[in-house]
């Protein structure tokens, strides 16, 4: 048995309180299929969408801030040598310092701090230079000396198996030069073939 | 990690770049020597974006399967570890709804903006099943959630005024994220992300602190992250306030015995309450226009805080930050020049340009920042009212919006033991 009070409670006001729930949902629902349509209109291809990080050597400036901005412990960011630019000179720009005393391998001497560029002779007068990966931080102090004397073929890339692929890359904030771009599957590198 | 090398030939040749300065000759071989050949990493993402998405609708299904059927906590469990374990540890959190918020409102508004397929999948997903089943998102699909369950021994209630003012962070924390998004500015939710140092084992110093301090902290409150930081979680709380289905108690009587009141570890549980007082109609008459004045003061104070603080805010923008290096450069041109403006200068853009584009982007802040300030002040008025609103409640029950549906209230409930549904 209900008294009249309680009555009236249970007509009144719950229903009005349960219109506007559906009213809610309708809503909810109404904004769900919107950002979905919306946002499913902005999808693109897969080859074509923009979802790794790269860095643009045409814009590079080496400012050096790859090497101490990244998430990783180590940058994901390394040099790359494009051999069919380079010009295999003895006298190397991104090998020696420019203020070398004496050309040899001594640590002084170097324009690498963590000895991650070796060479070898290939012939007279020829030097072949390789990255040994494992060793680079991708600091651009040899893509500095390279692109200032040499044919630029020592580059910055995000190697792609090391990066995160974070939301927003971390290195992209900071870069002095704007360089750092989304890029599609298709182009996750920038290479450089010719001279 | 999956390592897959690929020689690249012509599929990748589409950026070659003509323009490599040659100041020396290709070299002319003698010896027979061969250039050796060159491999790049590819990247391994589209194979687990499959995983990702199809391991995120299987657990959401499994916990809310959980919370509707099973009314157990164990798979809850399960999925929990499962969650820290794939999303958390393995893709090191960056598979993220609560990131995903800005990709999404970015791509809104700019027709450029590319929406990979699988951000826009773990925004929309969450917000689908929080429609229907609830958060069942928060209770342990998210890792970030999960986390703190698992560390979570007691729950402590944190005193209701600090409870409700704190509760107003996340829409202040959301505002502000899409604020920055909509800028083209910063993801500031990724870029203050506290778990994701810990999910990585590193990071910057200071958020894997605040990490393991909310981390600690959920060791005697219920998730503070998700309660009083989350955006994400308040944007599922709209969805799931209205939800088709809601998590219950016990299906049979309730007993008052306010045990699960005591359990919840976010404060969800709302204890009965009688409305004694009955509001004379003129005094509640009163009461409402109160609300239509006080409501929109609010809101207009946002808009004028937010106008008034827009120009600081934008420095935010990277280009705003150039504008302002060029010009300070321009203004002083004997001091040492910036990397920033050095290649400025040498990508040939110009001081007309940078300006147009600075004028631009502080006319987004300015446009963004009222809407932004506007809805605090809604948010904040709406809060206040709600402190004021006291419906009659005749037995326990949950609290839509804040339920994170992690199921501890199921087997506290005495009505439910010994009675198999």
């Amino acid at each position: 048995m209900k008294d009249k009070k309680d009555q009236t409670l249970d007509n009144s006001p719950i229903k009005r309180r349960d219109f506007f729930r559906r009213l809610g949902s309708i809503v909810a629902g109404g904004a769900i299929l919107g950002i979905g349509g919306v946002g499913v209109s902005r999808v693109v291809d897969k080859e074509e969408s923009s979802e790794f990080w790269q860095i643009d050597p045409n814009l590079c400036t080496q400012c050096g801030r790859c090497e101490t901005h990244c998430v990783m412990p180590v940058s994901a960011v390394r040099c790359v040598h494009a051999v069919k630019v380079c010009g295999y000179c003895d006298l190397c720009g991104g090998y020696y310092r420019t203020n070398a005393k004496e050309l040899n391998t001594a640590a002084e001497n170097m324009i690498c701090p963590t000895g991650a560029i070796q060479r070898k002779f290939v012939e007279d007068p020829y030097f072949e230079y390789t990255i040994d990966e494992d060793l680079c931080n991708g600091c651009g102090k040899c893509v500095k000396g390279c692109n200032s004397f040499g044919n630029g073929s020592l580059y910055l890339q995000i190697k792609q198996d090391l990066c995160l692929n974070c939301n927003e890359c971390k290195i992209s904030t900071v870069c002095a030069s704007n360089a750092i771009k989304r890029v599609s599957y298709g182009t996750v590198y920038y290479l450089k073939e010719h001279a | 990690m999956m390592k897959r090398k690929l020689l690249l030939f012509a599929a990748l040749g589409l950026q070659t770049l003509a323009h490599a300065v040659s100041r020396f000759p290709k070299p002319d071989f003698e010896s027979g020597y061969q250039y050796p050949e060159v491999s790049y990493a590819i990247p391994h993402e589209h194979l687990w974006n499959v995983v990702d998405v199809v391991l995120l609708v299987v657990l959401l299904g499994v916990v809310a399967w959980a919370v509707y059927k099973n009314r157990t906590r164990v798979p809850i469990i399960i999925t929990s570890v499962i969650s820290i374990a794939y999303f958390g540890f393995f893709r090191g959190g960056c598979v993220c709804s609560i990131g995903s918020i800005q990709n999404v409102a970015l791509a809104m508004v700019d027709e450029n903006y590319h929406l990979p397929w699988v951000v826009l999948m773990f925004f929309l997903i969450p917000i689908i099943f929080a429609f229907f089943f609830g958060r069942v998102f928060c209770a342990g699909v998210c890792p970030f959630g999960a986390l703190q369950e698992l560390v979570n021994v007691k729950s402590f209630r944190i005193s209701k005024p600090i409870a409700k003012t704190l509760s107003v962070i996340p829409w202040i924390y959301l505002c502000f994220a899409l604020l920055f998004a909509l800028t083209h500015s910063r993801f500031i939710i990724c870029q203050f992300d506290p778990f994701i140092g810990i999910f990585r084992l590193g990071g910057d110093t200071g958020l894997i602190f605040f990490g393991v301090a909310l981390l600690l902290m959920s060791v005697f409150t219920g998730r503070p992250f998700c309660r009083f930081l989350c955006p994400y979680g308040a944007l599922l709380s709209l969805f799931s306030s209205v939800s088709i289905r809601k998590p219950q108690i016990t299906q049979n009587q309730c007993v008052n015995c306010q045990l699960c009141h005591q359990s919840c570890p976010v404060d969800a549980v709302l204890p009965p309450y009688q409305n004694k007082v009955e509001e004379e109609r003129m005094k509640s008459v009163w009461r409402v226009l109160r609300y239509v004045v006080v409501v929109p003061c609010l809101m207009l104070l946002g808009v004028f805080l937010m106008r008034l603080s827009a120009p600081r805010l934008s420095v935010a923008n990277k280009e705003v930050r150039l504008y302002q290096l060029v010009m300070q450069q321009e203004a002083n041109p004997d001091q040492p020049m910036p990397a920033e403006v050095e290649a400025f200068y040498a990508q040939g853009r110009t001081v007309e340009e940078l300006t147009a584009t600075n004028e631009k982007i502080q006319k987004d802040f300015l446009f963004y920042g009222s809407i932004a300030g506007a809805v605090i002040g809604w948010v904040i008025g709406v809060n206040l009212i709600r402190l004021t609103l006291r419906r009659t409640r005749k037995e326990y029950s949950i609290d839509a919006r804040h339920c994170v549906a992690c199921g501890k209230c199921f087997s506290y409930c005495p009505s439910t033991k010994g009675v198999k549904s």
